[in-house]
């Protein structure tokens, strides 16, 4: 790939400020995608980077969701303060139970922290005079961001203020896996035992990592629960986790863009085709989860990598 | 901005023709279930929308009515949003329609209030949605609406203790608490309030403790399918029937799962706003319109929540055509005979007032099939659970 610093970055960019042009009529649907990519990055940054493989990531998402829509109810519908206690109310989950979580591995993480999850909703479920239980958390006015800018109709306030918070938080994440932290959450995920041999402090950089991620879910749940003005038991789904850890597969592991790249892909599949055929939909959805697995299990990204070795192997074939 | 061109274009010809004397294509958008494990709804609301249209034509008055589906996929408030804004800001729609789950219903709230499209849900029963915004209709029917009525029926049969057994969640709580705050407000005692958790299977331990209580009727709520299946199935194997304490319900029975539950339903007694054997010739022509075009299909209250949805909007297309209040005003207490017996709007709680039947499941003479018979009919119930 050519030198050109922070190419990707421009070109997302880009595509994403050309969207606003191109598709003035869908910009609700684009501010959904862009949820979703600050969700996944979030996911990247514990799975792609240090190797944790979770399924319980909707517990981040969803708590700061409720933090940030019971903040609008009952304190400020201030936006930015509201993201503010989102994060904040994220990262403290992913610490306490990051605590727990990052002395397991495997196959007893997963399950873990699939229980989290599951305990974070039937709370949500429970507590219905505070969360509204399921029929949802409801009264949430959004005041103009900065005091300026009103959310309108149409969803363009929206969609610029999600996508300066996306931006603003793919930076930060873009600073923690070129810094020390970082580069020490990849040792650990190549090798656990060899970063221990050489001093570094496995379990609290997996903790920090994972409360990190954990704010950004936040982040992630708070604007979905701001611009939807509404939050239900359906940001603790299973589905919300499963599905966010195809769209990192299917984007690529491990790098912030492959995130990205992931969402835009099955989002933009998902919309067509229950677009085209709202009844049976779900077999093209299907089809692509599968034909991901089965034929470039390194995510789009190693399509190019996939391809070459099908030649070099037809070649050694050819070869007698 | 070509939005803000369309707008002005929107406005001036508003303007120009306050009477709708020229032909147009209106649009009903319909968000609902049309995959997963919820797909059900959005087939018996579809096969009922299109029953409607097949039997009444495209034409509404001098307009020509379109529907569009989205998929909305079960409980997904920030989907149904998302598909709310696209029906309206591209499709144009000046109608919405379906809605299964409360939070789907409540996130496109402020979205209709803004944009004043009329919007009829087909199924969500909490009742304060319409308190949400003016622009909604609601053509089902309300948990109270159907349960307090049961609670005071109960306590004419001479039925005094009942123990109530719900499952844990959401609808099932807002049940046991209408069916408590009617049934001892006539006199009635609930002797013990049992909450099942939804996904269980094993009714074992919570038909026991029923028993041991021994009160004269328990009053169930749980979701259709399996959970309905495997409680009236304990409820029989433990013998309840037989000690006397009878099995009253509501949506237990209804007909999409009616057949699976077998002999073990027969007996069962129910409060609902439909049943598909209800006698009358509505009702009758319904069925068969319905089996015409569809031949497996089943109805039951889904399919005519959207029928009479559908009805609905046509008598608001030709009323007022995309004129939201003023549609909202046409129908606002518009009475009509449905396949579930005569209804009308309530112009307050804008859900219809519809009689109330007291039924009992029984194996039908000429078709072998089970039914849920009309015993009894508490007349035009409102919502009655608007005040609370």
């Amino acid at each position: 790939m050519a030198r050109v610093p922070f190419l990707a970055e421009a070109v997302m960019l880009a595509c994403a400020v050309a969207a606003f042009y191109v598709f003035p009529y869908d910009l609700a649907l684009i501010t959904r995608f862009l949820v979703m990519i600050l969700f996944v990055l979030s996911l990247d940054l514990v799975l792609g980077y240090a190797g944790i493989a979770t399924l319980g990531h909707a517990a981040l998402y969803g708590t700061g969701a409720y933090a940030a829509g019971l903040f609008a109810v009952h304190v400020s519908g201030d936006p930015l303060t509201g993201l503010a206690v989102g994060a904040g109310a994220g990262a403290l989950l992913a610490f306490a139970s990051g605590l727990l979580l990052m002395r397991s591995h495997g196959l007893t993480l997963l399950m873990l922290s699939i229980a989290v999850t599951l305990i974070c909703q039937e709370i949500a479920n429970k507590a219905r005079d505070v969360t509204g239980g399921a029929d949802g958390l409801r009264g949430i006015r959004m005041e103009p961001v900065l005091g300026i800018f009103k959310f309108d109709f149409i969803g363009r306030t929206g969609y610029w203020y999600a996508l300066a918070v996306v931006v603003a938080c793919y930076a930060v994440l873009k600073i923690a896996t070129l810094s020390p932290l970082g580069l020490s959450a990849r040792g650990i995920k190549d090798s656990a035992a060899r970063m221990v041999a050489i001093g570094s402090p496995v379990y609290w950089r997996l903790v920090t990592v994972y409360t990190i991620s954990g704010a950004i879910a936040g982040i992630a749940g708070a604007l979905a629960a701001q611009v939807t003005q509404l939050v239900s038991l359906e940001v603790y789904a299973f589905n919300l986790s499963a599905e966010a850890l195809i769209m990192l597969v299917l984007g690529g592991a491990g790098r912030l863009y492959g995130a990205v790249i992931g969402v835009v892909i099955f989002m933009t599949v998902h919309h067509v085709a229950a677009a085209v055929d709202p009844f049976n939909w779900l077999f093209i959805i299907g089809a692509l989860i599968l034909s991901v697995v089965f034929l470039v299990p390194s995510g789009v990204l190693g399509i190019p990598a996939a391809i070459s070795d099908l030649f070099r192997r037809g070649n050694d074939a050819a070869r007698p | 901005m070509h939005i803000f061109k369309r707008a002005a274009l929107a406005a001036t010809i508003a303007a120009l023709c306050s009477s709708d004397s020229w032909a147009d294509t209106i649009k009903v958008g319909v968000i609902a279930e049309f995959s997963g494990p919820f797909a059900m709804y959005g087939k018996q609301y579809r096969e009922a929308v299109e029953t409607y249209v097949a039997k009444h034509g495209t034409q509404a008055g001098e307009h020509t009515i379109e529907f569009i589906y989205k998929d909305v996929g079960g409980s997904n408030p920030d989907v149904a949003k998302t598909l709310a804004q696209e029906l309206l800001i591209r499709e144009e729609v000046d109608y919405l329609a379906g809605f299964t789950f409360t939070p789907n219903a409540l996130a496109v709230a402020p979205l209709i209030d803004q944009s004043e499209t009329p919007t009829v849900i087909f199924n969500a029963a909490t009742s304060s949605i319409n308190k949400g915004s003016q622009y909604f209709l609601r053509t089902s029917y309300t948990l109270p609406q159907v349960t307090a009525p049961l609670a005071d029926w109960t306590f004419d049969q001479g039925i005094k203790t009942v123990v109530t057994a719900v499952s844990d969640y959401g609808p099932g709580i807002d049940a046991e608490k209408a069916f408590k705050a009617a049934f001892e407000k006539k006199g009635g005692k609930v002797v013990d309030a049992i909450r099942m958790p939804v996904a269980t299977t094993d009714f074992t331990p919570f038909i026991q403790r029923v028993r041991s209580q021994n009160p004269n009727a328990v009053f169930a709520f749980l979701p259709g399918g399996p959970p309905t299946f495997g409680f009236t199935k304990t409820y029989n194997e433990n013998g309840l029937a037989k000690s006397g304490i009878r099995f009253l319900g509501t949506a237990e029975t209804e007909e999409s799962n009616l057949q699976a539950l077998g002999d073990a339903a027969i007996g069962l007694t129910t409060a609902f706003h439909y049943s598909a054997a209800h006698d009358s010739d509505v009702a009758r022509e319904f069925n068969k319109a319905i089996k015409d075009k569809f031949p497996n299909a089943i109805t039951n209250w889904a399919s005519v929540g959207a029928y009479d949805g559908t009805h609905l909007i046509y008598e608001m297309v030709k009323a007022a055509g995309s004129d939201g209040p003023k549609a909202l005003e046409a129908v606002k207490a518009l009475k009509w005979e449905s396949p579930r017996g005569p209804v009308e709007m309530d112009p307050q709680t804008r859900t219809v007032k519809q009689n109330v039947y007291i039924r009992g499941v029984e194996r039908d003479t000429v078709s072998g099939l089970l039914v849920n018979r009309e015993k009894g009919v508490i007349a035009t119930v409102g919502d009655l659970g608007w005040t609370q």
